[in-house]
């Protein structure tokens, strides 16, 4: 996935780390946030291909990270990844109403996270 | 005896039969005298058989009477019995009803009885006060008069209309940060006709208990978050140096480090957890024993100050060994001033200063030790949250890590424990203190004399 740039965002600095060096290692560019607030302002600035949130982080969370990304014109078709502890599903519903394209639990596998990446740029080309 | 008027009679009806006789005998009287005589005998005779006649009337009626009488007096005596036994159900049913009115009135939750016209028939002092009326005086008024909540009412007149005999709501009465949540318990009462003939409604206040469930959700929330997140570092760093993807040694070694630490604070974390759940349930094993603060509070600042160190942070200890001895767990004492000494360096910029202080307040018999700090300080709206399980000053997030424990558990030892008392003073951006107080072995030997 050349020139493919992710925005990753999580207040724990060794998931940001460790998520950074995965999708590296696979070619993508990666930008790093450690709040909602700053993620926010680098979606802005950066428009990433797609977003790898946690949802619970200081400033916006995750999904308040997904809704403002929505009400933004020019970066509103960004997908987002959340990341959670805390185990909440969301509905399908606002699952495609704030087009968050997945909710992966903590602990997840790098790997995976990682496929559903590469899924979700493959489908948002061929859409 | 003899009414008189028979006597009266009598006699001249003797006298008339005795000259009637002698006439007749003697020869000398003629048939007009005989005649005469005869007449009279026959009036006297007359009226003698008529007062029998009546005397026999006044008999039967004397009789009749008798008897009337005396049906009457059993039917009064029967009355009587009758009314006795009134009597004596009327006192039962005061008495039950005062039993009844007893238990209600006793009862802390809202009781209200209504009738078949939705009219109220009794309430107790607990409804008076949450529907603010005078329970006194609502004999018979309407129930939609007296409560606000029409979705209270509705449910009444429901309940009664549709004869259901137990039914359980939960109503929220309030608005804004004054809500109360409450079960609301209609049963309908049934006569001896199985006709709906009165309503009770219960109203028990479960706002503590949704609190008390909330809160539970919430930490277990919170503690699920927080072992997750080491974990997940744990985890993705384990399959990342399993795939090969560390590409040098130095690497290798980073990510076994990080494996390392984030294994150390989930074990920090669930070691707390388990002291203030063993707090808090009372099982946890205290060793009390007369201890100095002073000597305590030496030893955590000689730990701290290679950590403070790292962040060229001064510790200055100016507690003097005084005589302050106190009753307390050696071990939990020192967790309590590392805790403390352990956030005042996390929270104080490199090249700050933290300085503990000891005294003994002879006025309460106390000792008190305070640790002070030239950090980021504590937003005053926050300040009385700092010792909540898991809470964490949103602003000073970025400034370091922490389970949000590590001051609950404090606060647990010193006052749970140890029935002492934590306090906190701060401001922002120039720093805060924090302290305990712990009662004076002197102290306690009062107390319990």
């Amino acid at each position: 996935m050349e020139n493919k740039k992710v925005l990753v965002a999580d207040d724990e600095v060794h998931i940001v780390q460790v998520v950074a060096m995965k999708l590296r290692n696979n070619g993508f560019e990666v930008i790093t946030a450690d709040n909602g607030d700053e993620a926010y302002k680098l979606c802005c600035e950066e428009k990433p291909d797609i977003i790898v949130t946690d949802h619970q982080m200081p400033g916006l969370t995750g999904i308040e990270l997904a809704e403002k990304i929505r009400g933004t014109p020019g970066i509103e078709n960004i997908p987002v990844i959340i990341l959670t502890a805390r185990g909440f599903a969301i509905d399908d519903q606002q699952k495609e109403k704030l087009n968050i394209a997945e909710c992966l639990s903590k602990p997840f596998s790098p790997k995976e996270l990682l496929n559903h990446v590469e899924n979700i740029l493959q489908n948002s080309t061929v859409n | 005896m003899l009414d008189k008027r028979y006597i009266i009679l009598a006699i001249p009806l003797g006298l008339i039969c005795l000259l009637l006789c002698a006439a007749v005998l003697l020869g000398g009287t003629n048939t007009l005298e005989i005649l005469a005589c005869l007449a009279a005998f026959g009036v006297t005779a007359g009226l003698f058989w008529y007062l029998l006649m009546e005397r026999r009337a006044i008999d039967v009626q004397v009789e009749s009477l008798k008897n009337d009488y005396k049906h009457q007096r059993d039917k009064a005596s029967q009355s009587c019995k009758e009314s006795k036994d009134l009597r004596l159900a009327v006192q039962l049913l005061k008495r039950q009803k005062r039993n009844t009115e007893a238990i209600i009135y006793s009862i802390p939750d809202v009781v209200i009885v209504t009738d078949t016209g939705d009219r109220l028939l009794m309430a107790n002092e607990p409804a008076g006060e949450f529907f603010d009326f005078d329970v006194k005086k609502i004999m018979l008024k309407p129930l939609e008069e007296l409560v606000e909540k029409k979705e209270l009412v509705r449910l009444v007149k429901n309940s009664r209309t549709t004869r259901v005999r137990h039914v359980k709501h939960e109503l929220q009465f309030g608005s804004g940060d004054n809500i109360l949540t409450c079960n609301c318990i209609i049963s309908c009462i049934f006569d001896d006709a199985d006709q709906v003939c009165g309503v009770v409604t219960i109203l028990h206040d479960i706002t503590r208990e949704k609190e008390i469930s909330q809160m539970k959700n919430e930490f277990v929330s919170h503690v699920s978050h927080e072992l997750k997140t080491p974990l997940a570092s744990i985890t993705a760093y384990a399959e990342m140096l399993v795939d090969g993807e560390a590409a040098d040694e130095k690497t290798r070694n980073e990510f076994y480090s990080i494996i390392q630490s984030q294994a150390q604070r989930l074990n920090r974390l669930i070691e707390d957890i388990l002291s203030i759940s063993r707090i808090e349930s009372g099982l946890i094993k205290v060793n009390k024993e007369p201890v100095s603060t002073a000597l305590i509070v030496r030893d955590a600042v000689q730990m701290i100050k290679s950590y403070a160190a790292e962040k060229d942070i001064k510790v200055e200890d100016q507690t003097a060994v005084v005589f302050d001895q106190v009753n307390a767990d050696k071990d939990m004492v020192s967790q309590v001033v590392i805790n403390l000494l352990s956030n005042a360096v996390k929270y104080t910029p490199n090249g700050g200063k933290v300085t503990v202080n000891s005294e003994v307040d002879e006025s309460r018999q106390v000792v008190r030790v305070t640790i002070t700090d030239t950090g980021v300080g504590i937003p005053p709206e926050e300040q009385s949250y700092i010792f909540d399980k898991f809470y964490r000053v949103k602003a000073n997030n970025k400034c370091a890590k922490g389970t949000g424990l590590g001051l609950n558990l404090v606060k647990q030892i010193v006052e749970r424990v140890h029935e002492g008392q934590v306090f906190v003073k701060s401001e922002v951006g120039k720093g805060s203190s924090f302290g305990f107080e712990l009662p004076l072995i002197v102290a306690e030997k009062t107390i319990e004399k």
